[in-house]
């Protein structure tokens, strides 16, 4: 039967989940665990130009994205060179899921831009009850942090490989 | 770096008429609200039996289909059983009813006789001194006169109870999706706090739901294995009773601590000792609850300042009577910290302004939602 909130989803599941398998973040998650995980995702779509996150705000969860480009602009120069912008399936502002530190750069969508967020208090619970899927997450998230670290040690300009 | 500011007095006062007006209109519509907050408690429950059956595999839409249906069979069994032996016991409980009351009167009376004893100066006000009227024609009377409107009032909730159920489910299957769609429609710019306040919000809710389940089993256990102790009788039923009763704060505590000492009372009339020691338990029991219990289970989820909640309560039960006695704590709790967040976002220029820059933006090119 069908539920008469069925208007509450706007994308059937299936194209949906088949979409998040192809964003880095969430490659090693299986079907059954894509669907926990999106659960845990909201959607948001940016203009070009518009800011998704600024310098010195209190970061509250990462960024993935789904569509467009976001462009990164840092008061750290180290920052700025290593990261200038992000494409699809990247993902930014993963430093938010540890602490509440504040946002290290500004983040502007460059072009139309449709990205997923993934919320600190939301991922903690997912951890609290499905450590398996958390640390497929976690594990993908250290491998990019690795990733930037020896960018930033060997000033490479582009993403090593690990 | 934007600092994030403590709430002002004006924001606790506008927290404070905000939960006024919250409990006054819950008040009216009482019908919705009751069978709403029992399925919140319900969905909070019964949530953790989703995911785990998620976790096994099985599709959300299943696994809320199923858990919801598990526990309304299970409700139906329960109702079907129950329902022929409280038929049969019925009529022996004006009988059970009135020998209890007498209990208590008697009980009374001798308490008050012994302390006229050993304080003369009370022997000219006596309370209890017409403890031996009629109780049973009082019953009658009550029964004649109230009864009927007690089961009208039943078959006018019974419509909005039945409402429980699917309240539940609906939290069950599309709780997540709900709450998706609401932050959907919030723009970009406060999109972070309102994830926040929702987070906020649901574990202010869950912790004092969750916490008050936790609370009546704590309270159950130990009031239960004390009476048992004393030797009352049904001590299970009376501390489950007692402990409910103790949701509605200091009024309610009152409530089931009369209730266990008349049943004493009525077991032990030639002890009052064992009375007096049910007084003893149930006081130590309030004691443990207040100071062990409430700071484990509820207290934690709540973090509302002690002299604020008992403000609260008075202005509450002043607001909406016993109703506002029960809700005050979750509401007050749930609109202090929307008003927290709300407050951040006001107060937050940067927030302000990239949301004007955004909708400047959009004008700009309005083809793309």
């Amino acid at each position: 039967m069908k539920s008469p909130f069925a208007f509450l989803s706007n994308l059937s599941e299936e194209p949906r989940i088949q979409a998040l398998k192809g964003l880095t973040l969430f490659r090693e998650l299986s079907a059954r665990e894509l669907r926990e995980v999106d659960e845990l995702l909201h959607e948001r779509t940016y203009q070009k130009d518009e800011v998704i996150f600024d310098e010195g705000d209190v970061g509250l969860g990462l960024f993935i994205i789904v569509s467009g480009r976001v462009k990164i602009l840092s008061s750290h120069t180290s920052l700025q060179e290593l990261a200038p912008e992000f494409h699809r399936g990247d993902y930014f502002g993963e430093m938010a899921l540890f602490d509440k530190a504040q946002r290290t750069a500004r983040a502007v969508a460059a072009e139309p831009t449709q990205i997923v967020a993934l919320f600190r208090t939301e991922f903690f619970s997912l951890l609290e009850r499905d450590r398996g899927v958390a640390a497929k997450i976690l594990f993908e998230l250290a491998r990019t942090v690795c990733a930037r670290s020896r960018q930033l040690i060997t000033g490479e300009k582009h993403n090593p490989s690990l | 770096m934007r600092e994030e500011s403590q709430p002002s007095v004006l924001t606790w006062l506008l927290v404070i008429l905000a939960t006024c007006l919250i409990l006054f209109v819950f008040q009216k519509i009482l019908w919705l609200v009751v069978p709403g907050l029992l399925a919140l408690v319900l969905y909070y429950c019964l949530q953790p039996l989703v995911q785990m059956l998620v976790r096994a595999g099985v599709r959300h839409g299943t696994a809320a289909k199923l858990v919801a249906g598990a526990l309304f069979a299970a409700t139906a069994i329960t109702l079907v059983l129950l329902l022929p032996l409280v038929t049969a016991r019925a009529s022996t409980w004006k009988a059970v009813t009135i020998r209890y009351v007498q209990g208590g009167l008697d009980f009374a009376r001798k308490t008050e006789e012994a302390l006229a004893e050993k304080f003369p100066a009370l022997q000219k006000s006596s309370i209890f001194g017409n403890s031996e009227l009629n109780v049973n024609s009082i019953s009658g009377q009550f029964a004649e006169k109230y009864l009927g409107a007690i089961l009208i009032q039943f078959v006018h909730w019974l419509p909005s109870l039945l409402l429980m159920p699917y309240l539940t489910y609906f939290l069950l299957n599309d709780g997540i999706r709900f709450k998706k769609y609401l932050i959907r429609s919030v723009p970009n710019a406060f999109f972070e706090k309102t994830l926040l306040l929702f987070d906020r919000i649901d574990n202010s809710l869950q912790s004092f739901f969750v916490g008050m389940l936790k609370l009546t089993l704590l309270d159950t256990i130990c009031l239960g294995l004390g009476l048992a102790v004393i030797g009352v009788s049904s001590p299970l039923l009376l501390g489950l009773i007692a402990a409910v009763l103790a949701w509605v704060p200091y009024v309610g505590s009152a409530a089931g601590c009369l209730l266990v000492v008349t049943v004493a009372a009525t077991d032990f009339p030639n002890q009052p000792a064992l009375t007096y020691s049910c007084i003893v338990l149930f006081l130590s029991a309030r004691l443990l609850d207040d100071f062990v219990f409430m700071p484990l289970t509820v207290g934690r989820g709540l973090h509302i300042h002690p002299v604020l909640s008992v403000l609260m309560l008075f202005l509450g039960a002043a607001v909406a009577g016993p109703t506002g006695l029960v809700l005050v704590l979750p509401v007050v709790g749930v609109v202090a910290v929307a008003a927290d967040t709300f407050g951040q976002i006001v107060t937050d220029h940067c927030l302000r302004a990239r949301f004007h820059e955004a909708r400047q933006l959009r004008r700009k090119h309005p083809a793309v939602r």
